[in-house]
Order: C-alpha cells, then structure tokens, then sequence
C-alpha cells in the first residue's frame, strides 16, 4: 500500500519527541525514502546545510530554533525552494498563517494520520519534479 | 585634665577605655545581629519550603499536563522594546521576537532618540514605511513622539515608534500607548525569549481571564550560552566568574524568592527583563513612573496599592520555566553601577509606598511581602556590613575567640551555600537545562566562590547606592555594550 | 558557652543541609538517567511493534499481536507510552491501539484508579479515558470535574472535550467558575468546542452562572462556536455585568455572530460614558459585524479625541464596502482616518 516515487530520496525530519520522529521515520522508510530523523531545529538546520534533503518534515514546536527558525533559515539558503512539510499540535490559524507566510508548503495538525501525512509527502515531491 | 596631664597619657590607657567601650556595644548588639541572621536565613528556608511546595505542585501538572498552551482564550500580546542605541543587535532581536510561537502577537519597537543606526537597519530591514497614526495617550508621556513605521508589506506585525529621546519608562509608556493587543510585555532589546516563552507565561490569563493582571518568568543570565538566530539553543555556564556567580544569584532569586512569594500570594517583584501585564490595568494605574527607579517594581507595587484599595479580586502569577534570558555584567564596574542602581530602586520604591506597610488593608503584600523587603533586603548589606566589621574588631579585642567567630562565619555564609544548594536542587529536579556534570560542579564551585568577596563587594555597593539616593544625588544610567548576537556565541 | 555550642550545633546542622542537598541535585539527575534508561529497556523489546501499528504498517497484525502478548511487566509501562500515541495519531492505527488498551485491561484498570489515592493516578486514568474516546465513560468522568486536585478536573475537562458528549457542557460550565478552585478557562472552551451543536442551552446557562470566569467562557463559546440563540443574554451582558472582561468578550462574539440589533446594542457601547477599553472593543466588533447600520454611529466615531477609537471606527468603515467608503471620504482627513487608509492600502484592501 506504501507507494514512493522513487528509491532513496533524501527527506529530513525534526521533532523533538522521540514517538513522532521514530514514527514518522518508520512511515517514510517503509515507503523507499532515506530518511535522516534529528530531534531539534539546530541538529535539523546543521543536517540540512550539510546535504539538502529532497523535502523536510519539521514539528514547530521544538526547543531551542523552533521549526519556524529552521523554515526561515532554509527560505534564506543556498536551497530555498525544498519543500518543507510542518507539524502542529493545533488548529491554530496563526500558526498555519506564520508557517505559510515564511513558506511552507503544507501543514500537518496532530492528530495526524500517518497515511495522509505519507499521502502528503508523496505528493509534494511529485509536484517538484 | 590640664594639657601637660595628657601628654604623659600612655597609648594603653587610652586603649582601656576603649576596649570597655567596644565589648559593651559589642555584647548588646551581638544578640540582635544573631537574631537577625536567624531571622534572615529561616525566612529563606521558609521561601524555599513554599518554593519547593509550589514546584512539587508545577511539576505533577506538568506530569499529568494536558496541551493547552496557546489554545482558546489565549490574549493577544504586545511585546514592547523600548531601544536606545541598539544598532548592534536590534534587527535580529527584533525578528526572534516576530518569530516567537504566539497566537496573535504584535512587536512595537520604541526608539528612544538613539543617536546611532538603530532606526535605519530596522528600516532596511523591514522595509518600513511612516503612517500617520496618532499614538493615544492613555498614559500620558511627556517627549514628543517623531513617528510611526511599519513594514510595507502591511501585515508583519511590527510598528516602530521614533520618539524623543526621555529615558527608558517613558519609551515603555509610549509603546503601551500604541499597542493594540489586551495584553502588554516590556522586553529589553537585548534579551532572548524562548520561542513558547510567551506561551507560558501568558498561560495563567488564559486559565483565568477575569482575575490574573500580571506575570513574571524567568530570566537567565545568557552569558556561554549557544545563541543561534536570536534564540538559545544550548545551555553552558559562561566562562569567566563573575557571571557565573551571577548564574547562581539569579537561579536562587528566581527560584527561591519568586516562587515561594508567588504561591504566598506575595509576588511584588516582577524582574524588569521580562513582565506581562493587563494592559487596561497597566494603563489604569498609570503607566510606568519616569522618574522612578524602581521602574517594574514601583510599578507592580503601584497595582496591588490601586487593586487593593479597589477592592478587586486579582491574581500576580510566576511561571517558574525559564522563558527569557538576558546578558549580565561580566565587568566589575557594569556590575558595580547596575546593583548601586537596584538598591536606590529598592530604597526609593520602598520608601515611597510605606503607607502600605501592616495594614491589613494590602493583605498579604502589606502585612508580610513589604515588611519582609524593609528587613531583609533593604536592611540586610547594612547589617552584613556591621557583621564583616565588627567581627574582626571583636578577634583583635580578645571579645570574642577564634572558634566563636569561625563557626559564625560559617553558620552566616553557611546559610547562604544552602539556599543556593536548594535553588540548585530546585533546578535539576525541574528543569535540567545544564547538560553537563561539569556545569553542575562549576555552579557548586560558584555558589561558595560567592561568599568570598563576591558578597562583600554586593553590600558595598548597596550602601552605596542607598547612600547616593540619601543624599538626593542624581542617578546615571551606566551603559553597556552590546556585542549584538549573531552565529557565534556570545 | 551555651551560645557557642548552640552555634556549633546550628552550623553542623547547616553544614548537614548543604551536603544534602548537593548530594540531592546530584542523586536526581542520576536517578532521572537510571529511571529514563531502565524505562527504556522495558520497552525496547516492544517499541518497535508498537512503532510499526502507529505508523499503520502492520497490515498482517503481527505487531499488534504481539503487543498483546506483551509480560505484565511491561505493560504498565507500554499502556503509558500507547497513551501518549493517542494523543499524536488518529484514523486506524488510534483504533488499533484503543483496542490493545482494551485487552491490557488498561482501561477498566483507569476507570477503577478514577478513585485512586494518588492524583497523578487519577489524572492519567481520566486522559486516558478521553483518549480512548470511550462515550460510556462520560457519567464516571463527570465527577472528576469536582476533584480535589486541579491536575485532575484539567484532566476530566480535556477527556469529556475529546469524547465530544453534549452532556457534559452543563456540568463542565458550572465547574469552571466552581469556587473549589475551578478550570482553566481555555481548557473549559477548547472541551466544548468539540462538544458540537447541542450545548446551546447548556451555554446559556453558563452565561448565567455566579462566577465570571464562567460567564467569559460561555461568552467566548457562543462567538467562536457560532451559537446564535443565546444573543439576547449576550447583549444583556454586555450592558451590564460587572466584570469588564465579560463585557469584552460578549462584545467580541457579538461581532462575530451578531445581526442588525447586536449591531445596535455594539453602537450604543461605543459611546462616551462607558469605559474607553469596552468602547474600543465595540469599535473593532462592529468592524467584524460590518452591518451597514452601524455606519452613521462609526462616521461620527472619526471625529473622537481619542485617535485609536477614530482609527478603528476608520477601519471598520474600510470593511463596509463602497458605503463605509463613502462615509470616510465625507469625514475630513484627520490623522485617525488617513491612517486607517494608508493601511488598508498596504495590506491590498484598498486600490
């Protein structure tokens, strides 16, 4: 049932809590992506300027540089246009507004189903090619 | 005597006398001054056993917490940045704060006549463009108000107020005035909030919309911290000594005094770098005196004097998480000027409310917080000073022997090492933001390093400060450079 | 000396505490790395499979049997660590573990600790209660709102919120303003929006009840919930109860569902003698209303000595359309009203 596009693509996923990131981790692995887990927005911007990832999977709310500071930062890279998937706990609008204001290109509120949030990522790197 | 009598006085008659006169003021004050210290050091164990109570109580909600933070009912806030010459570090202090996890925040920047490019990088920045907006005067503010800005894309939430420069309250008061949410923080420039810093501390007025007008966090000092993008992402004890003694001041002050007061229903002092406010009580009593000191704390003082005397149901909180940091003196003069200036606070503000003192009127803040201020912050250098005096005069004379004044030594100062082994305790339990063993040794190292000079150079300086108030010389605001924060660490 | 070995005495004790406590800060961080550590070892045999059923990867079920196979010993632990899955993930895999909940016995164990000594017991039971979504557990929650102990009624607000029942509204209402110590306001609001349409009645109630706290989350209900029969109290309110901040609140829900008389009773608050915080607030109100009845009362609010209330009767008027328009062109540009339009312009609402 887990479809990917392609083999080995490279997605990059922060959150600081040990049950989403081994989760989504799991999900993506499964379906055929190198996935690099991290569990905090410094680790995640260091990841990501060493070998920017195809896509990013970013919770906000982290210690330290929260995944709206990771987002920021890669809006200003030397890779802008990686797509960057957000995770919230809630509805909030503002947070869905700041997250796409800065640029993120989907918004994922936990609850979360882990297929759609699979179904998500599918899509956005289909839109990129 | 006739003159030529004296001359033939030997210098050991003259020392007879007085001795008699040093041991008979020696032997009535020694009682008292044990009292006090007694008094002093069971009332911090008091404070550390409410303190301890109340975090026993913060960390089983935070076991069993559910997530709330930032959901309905959540005010709007208005964090304000009054800013004088801050061109170093504004525009990335700035843009932490628009970062911030918040729903519904606004950042009102006030430029306080800055002579420097404070205003233009924020303009380049942000690209901000004037509107002619009239800042109201709920509070009334005395300088002239130059201009607003905002940024041209119309709806980042920044307003910037340019302003003649008249000092640090009323830029406080100006951007009050111009804020537009119901709730108000005052933010030095140069300090750092966690990103769910608001969050946390604007928790208690949304558990309790109708009773809650102030909270306090946290602060830290960010000396060794990692700071990346205006926000810390590792904690390391600084690496010079003096502040790291000032790591330790602040963790026992804020742990200690600020949540034991705050569950004694006590809390007056809300820290100056970091306070959220109603703004319609902020506004009600008045805005923030200019010609205080005292600033923050004359102003909380200011409230509960008006909400008591109103008769109003009302509630100050402590959120005990850290949620701002914020950079302390690492020189002995910065440190010097900035607790001369505290204490005369402290005297003024004191002084100045000393109609609300054992009046059962002002409840528990009138009846216990404030008498306990006079005594054991204000009084207490002075008595330490008679302490660090008299002792070794009391050796010399033979008044007292060498074991005596040993084990006082060690009682007084020991008192001192258990309240911080408390705070410290406090922290690992709680918090646990130190990663290192070393940070853990070097905090105990700094905490006995305290009372060997450290101390002794704090009363000075108190009295001095006190003695400069006293004697109606005017205060000058000692400057600190900024080295603005950036990738490196600072 | 009597003073001396006093002296002696007190300071050993001192000397005593300072050892204790350092060795206590020491001891809780090792003791927080040994719990973490052997908590982790409990359940590194499991995680993996409980991993695989959260991610909805256990398309044959071997993980999820498994798991409940799982030794005693471990599923105290695991029941906590499924709990906290609950509250991350929803769709199958949430009913998966639901249903693994069930064959631990771990839910007929939480709702036997609803009466547990220990309140973190008590607390962590009802989450778990509401996590499970669980309808019948409603009438053995409900008490939980009176406990002794905040953590808990938190705890039952937030499990009758997830369960969605109606039926808790009222009681749920009537706790927030309990003088025993109440809830959290926006924990109270955030339970009954999920609750649905059905507690109108019990709202307006709420908007009745003794302690203002309750009042400002019924209030708040109606406005974000979009509950509209309750706007007569709502009005009732706003003119005259005693807490401003209930006043503010009634005002801004009217704003949101109010029609043509809210609009007037916001109107009739925008003038001079009420106080200058609740005027702004009707101001801003009749601006997310945008009912074209209000305009005269706006118009003549541009020519107030206080700017912020001209600006934010300007901005309503910018949000009435070609009338509002109108009504500013006629006003002379004084600072409130040119303000308001170089705004409007910047954020595209305006040509």
């Amino acid at each position: 049932m887990a479809v990917s596009m392609q083999e080995g693509i490279r997605v990059l996923v922060a959150d600081d809590d040990p049950d989403i990131r081994e989760l989504v981790e799991f999900k993506l692995a499964q379906a055929g992506y190198a996935v690099t887990a991290v569990p905090d927005g410094a680790a995640a911007w260091a990841a990501f300027e060493s070998d920017p990832p195809a896509l990013a999977v970013l919770d906000v709310m982290m210690p330290g540089l929260s995944g709206f500071d990771v987002l920021r930062k890669i809006r200003e890279s030397d890779s802008p246009r990686v797509p960057v998937l957000m995770l919230s706990a809630k509805s909030r609008d503002s947070d869905v507004d700041t997250g796409f204001a800065i640029g993120a290109a989907d918004y994922v509120i936990k609850p979360f189903s882990p297929r759609e949030l699979l179904h998500r990522v599918n899509t956005m790197l289909a839109r990129t090619r | 005597m006739s003159l030529p009598d004296l001359a033939v006085v030997s210098p050991a008659e003259l020392v007879e006398p007085l001795r008699a006169v040093v041991v008979w003021l020696l032997r009535v004050t020694t009682v008292p001054v044990l009292a006090y210290f007694v008094l002093i050091n069971t009332s911090y164990l008091v404070l550390i056993g409410l303190g301890a109570l109340d975090f026993r109580t913060h960390l089983r909600a935070r076991r069993t917490e559910v997530a709330t933070l930032g959901g309905e009912l959540t005010p709007g806030v208005s964090l304000i940045v009054p800013a004088h010459n801050e061109e170093a570090g504004i525009v990335t202090s700035v843009t932490a704060l628009l970062s911030l996890r918040y729903p519904g925040h606004e950042v009102v920047v006030v430029d306080d006549g800055s002579t420097d490019a404070t205003f233009e990088r924020l303009r380049q920045a942000f690209d901000l463009v004037e509107i002619p907006r009239e800042v109201p005067q709920d509070i009334p503010v005395r300088a002239r108000i130059l201009g607003l800005f905002v940024p041209r894309d119309g709806h980042t939430r920044l307003v910037v107020v340019r302003k003649e420069n008249s000092g640090r309250s009323e830029a406080s008061n100006t951007g009050v005035n111009a804020a537009t949410e119901p709730l108000v923080a005052m933010i030095d420039a140069d300090s750092i909030l966690d990103p769910d810093a608001l969050l946390r501390v604007a928790k208690p007025f949304a558990d309790d919309p109708t009773r809650v007008v102030a909270t306090g966090g946290t602060v830290r000092p960010v000396n060794g911290c990692r700071v990346i993008a205006g926000r810390v992402v590792g904690v390391d004890m600084p690496r010079r000594w003096l502040p790291r003694i000032q790591v330790v001041e602040y963790l026992r002050a804020f742990l200690v005094g600020r949540s034991g007061w705050s569950r004694f229903r006590g809390l007056i002092l809300i820290s100056g770098a970091f306070g959220l406010y109603r703004r319609d009580t902020f506004v009600e009593a008045g805005g923030l005196d200019p010609d205080s000191i005292g600033e923050d704390f004359e102003l909380v003082l200011r409230m509960h004097k008006m909400l008591r005397e109103a008769g109003v149901d009302y509630r100050v909180e402590f959120v005990p998480e850290p949620v701002s940091w914020t950079e302390v003196p690492s020189t002995l003069r910065v440190l010097r000027s900035q607790r001369r200036r505290w204490h005369r606070g402290l005297w003024e503000t004191l002084w100045t409310y000393r109609g609300m003192v054992l009046r059962p009127r002002y409840g528990r803040v009138g009846m216990v917080a404030l008498p306990y201020y006079w005594l054991f912050e204000l009084a207490a250098p002075l008595l330490e000073l008679y302490g660090i005096l008299t002792l070794p005069v009391a050796l010399l004379l033979g008044v007292v022997n060498v074991p005596f004044a040993v084990l006082f030594l060690a009682l007084a100062y020991g008192y001192a090492i258990l309240v911080t082994l408390a705070a410290m305790a406090m922290e690992e339990w709680a918090f646990h933001r130190h990663e290192r063993w070393r940070d853990l040794g070097t905090t105990l190292l700094s905490s006995v390093l305290e009372n060997i000079g450290y101390r002794q150079l704090t009363v000075w300086w108190r009295l001095e400060g006190w003695w400069a108030s006293l004697r109606g010389r005017k205060q000058v605001w000692g400057v600190m450079t900024r080295t603005g924060f950036n990738e490196e660490a600072s | 000396m009597i003073a001396g070995s006093l002296l002696l005495a007190a300071t050993d004790g001192v000397g005593l505490g300072c050892g204790a406590l350092a060795a206590l800060a020491c001891l809780t961080r090792v003791g927080r790395r040994r719990r973490l550590t052997r908590r982790r070892r409990l359940l590194a045999p499991h995680r993996a499979d409980l991993i695989a059923v959260s991610a909805g990867e256990d398309s044959e079920g071997a993980s999820l049997r498994a798991l409940a196979t799982a030794p005693r010993r471990a599923q105290a632990a695991l029941a906590e660590n499924v709990t906290g899955m609950l509250g991350k993930v929803r769709g199958l895999p949430a009913e998966q573990l639901v249903d693994l909940l069930r064959e631990h016995d771990a839910l007929d164990r939480a709702r036997a600790d609803l009466g547990h000594r220990s309140r973190v017991r008590r607390a962590r039971a009802t989450q778990l209660l509401g996590l499970s979504r669980d309808s019948s557990a409603v009438e053995a929650l409900l008490p939980a709102l009176d406990d002794r102990s905040p953590e808990v009624r938190a705890s039952a607000a937030y499990a009758l919120g997830l369960i969605g029942d109606p039926r808790a509204a009222g009681p749920l209402l009537r706790a927030t303003g309990s003088p025993g110590g109440g809830l959290p306001a926006g924990l109270a609001a955030e339970a009954l929006l999920g609750m649905g349409v059905g507690i109108s009645d019990a709202l307006g109630q709420g908007l009745r009840d003794p302690d203002p706290r309750a009042r400002t989350v019924a209030a708040h209900l109606c406005g974000a919930g979009s509950f509209t029969r309750p706007r007569p109290i709502l009005r009732e309110l706003l003119a005259g109860d005693p807490d401003l901040t209930v006043r503010e609140t009634c005002a801004v829900a009217l704003g949101r569902i109010g029609r043509t008389e809210d609009a007037e009773a916001l109107a009739r608050h925008t003038e001079a003698e009420h106080p200058l915080p609740l005027r702004r607030v009707c101001a801003a109100a009749l601006g997310e209303l945008a009912d074209p009845t209000a305009a005269p009362t706006l118009a003549a609010l541009l020519h107030d000595p206080d700017p912020r209330l001209a600006e934010l009767a300007a901005a309503a008027l910018v949000r009435f359309g070609p009338a509002g328009r109108h009504a500013l062109d006629a006003a002379d540009h004084r600072g409130p009203v040119r303000s308001a339009l170089t705004l409007a312009r910047l954020q595209g609402a305006l040509p």
